[in-house]
């Protein structure tokens, strides 16, 4: 476990929740619009229920690192570069 | 050459540094072929000044990072077997672990040595192993440290913590400082549109900030020397360049210190943006508490702004305290506090400062240097 920033910092905070998502959505291959996903195959990876997942996609939207398109009648989410690019921090 | 990113695939150093060195081996008439996964817009294979870049995609997925990490590395080799039937290597080389997998194969398969590069380790970068995934990245790179014939890195202090922690032979490990293209740096910059974009007004100070929003980058340090900078400059603004997955949390400490409207967090920008940045800046800070070699510092020298740094790692290396830059304690806003005032409190002596590195940047740090001592490396793999 990551430390608690207040106690004394060494290793930051923990990885927030819409931010593990983001990681999942890129390493299951949702980096472009043609691997978008909708929120039901997302659930399906993640295990997440899709109440939470659209409050968590709701706000990556509005940071733009994911965006959605209108495919088969649906929304379906995908990274964008910034989105990709911020899951590649935490590793590199 | 084996790495997880390649421009336009750009995380942090790794990239830049396969693509300058990649490109200085081709400009020294060697065959570089870089294996790299691939990015949305960018060719599967491509060839970028001379260097061949083949981009292959990870056709299956799963959202637990090493499980994709091994997924990825399936489809590398996969690729490097195709690739591997039309040329013929001498020598495989692999930066960081997220490549080893592939790397170590192919080294067996091919019956060639394998150089690797470790840019960082796990347990610096995580500042201590705090979970499963961390132990076992750890582990990767101590087999793939073992595995390899020869092991560079890019300063003394990271040869010392990789021989000490992966109990590697001395002998085994090479040093290659990183370099930066200084042509990049040579354009001319409206300093004040530059500013004024950035929303520093005149006679205004820019203390500026650039690297990943991560624990690792110790930006929560420079958040916290603000207030104590703007009691003797109320007129600074502070700008912080780059994105990571702390950034929330560094917002908010910026909030919390009462100068928040002060901080701008411009997210991630372009190449371009950051040396018109570097180059309109009136000081640069680099606080990071873990810094392996830390490129960001020489792109400072090359466009000419007084760098304040951290005396940590690779750091420690690049700079002379007062005569190329600045140093002050890593985790210390006070200290930070202090290099920045003896900075903007002395004009003369910052340009002094930026006279000397520039001239240490040209001597020490170009990529055919690299590309030169990286071949010597390679011979001594080869045998």
């Amino acid at each position: 476990m990551r430390e608690d920033p207040s106690s004394g910092f060494s290793s930051g905070p923990e990885l927030p929740d819409e931010m593990r998502l983001l990681v999942m959505l890129h390493n299951i291959g949702a980096t472009e619009s043609g691997k978008s996903l909708t929120v039901q195959q997302i659930s399906e990876w993640t295990k997440m229920d899709t109440s939470t997942l659209q409050f968590h996609l709701q706000k990556l939207s509005e940071l733009g690192y994911v965006q959605f398109i209108q495919a088969e009648g649906t929304d379906k989410y995908h990274l964008t570069l910034d989105g990709i690019r911020k899951v590649l921090s935490i590793y590199s | 050459m084996l790495s997880w990113e390649f421009p336009p695939r750009v995380v942090g150093g790794i990239a830049r540094h396969c693509e300058g060195l990649a490109k200085a081996l081709v400009s020294d008439n060697h065959d570089v072929h870089v294996v790299t996964l691939d990015f949305p817009g960018s060719p599967g294979y491509e060839e970028m000044e001379g260097v061949k870049v083949y981009r292959t995609a990870t056709e299956l997925g799963h959202p637990n990072f090493l499980t994709w990490v091994l997924l990825f590395n399936h489809f590398l080799e996969k690729r490097m077997a195709d690739i591997s039937q039309q040329v013929e290597f001498d020598v495989l080389h692999v930066h960081d672990w997220l490549t080893a997998f592939a790397g170590i194969s192919f080294k067996h398969y091919l019956k060639k040595p394998m150089v690797l590069t470790v840019h960082s380790t796990e347990i610096g970068r995580a500042q201590g192993l705090h979970s499963a995934d961390s132990f076992s990245i750890d582990g990767i790179e101590w087999w793939v440290a073992y595995e390899a014939s020869r092991v560079v890195v890019t300063s003394h202090s990271m040869k010392r913590e990789i021989c000490d922690h992966f109990h590697l032979p001395w002998d085994k490990v090479d040093v290659i400082p990183n370099a930066i293209d200084v042509t990049k740096y040579k354009a001319s910059v409206d300093r004040g549109a530059v500013r004024a974009r950035y929303g520093v007004g005149w006679g205004e100070k820019l203390v500026l900030c650039v690297g990943r929003l991560v624990p690792q980058k110790g930006i929560e340090y420079f958040i916290r020397a603000v207030h104590i900078i703007a009691q003797r400059y109320p007129e600074a603004k502070f700008t912080i360049v780059g994105d990571g997955w702390s950034r929330d949390y560094l917002e908010s400490v910026a909030q919390s210190t009462g100068h928040g409207w002060k901080i701008l967090f411009t997210g991630f920008i372009s190449d371009a943006d950051v040396i018109a940045l570097m180059a309109s800046a009136d000081v640069l800070v680099i606080p990071s508490i873990y810094e392996p070699f830390g490129i960001v510092a020489l792109e400072g020298m090359a466009a000419g702004v007084p760098v304040v740094a951290s005396q940590v790692g690779g750091l420690a290396e690049v700079i002379e305290h007062d005569r190329t830059g600045i140093f002050v304690h890593p985790r210390n806003p006070e200290s930070i506090a202090w290099g920045v005032d003896r900075i903007l409190s002395n004009p003369d002596h910052a340009r002094w400062l930026t006279q000397n590195a520039r001239e240490k940047l040209h001597k020490t740090y170009s990529w055919e240097a690299v590309a030169m001592k990286t071949v010597e490396v390679y011979k001594k793999a080869v045998g």
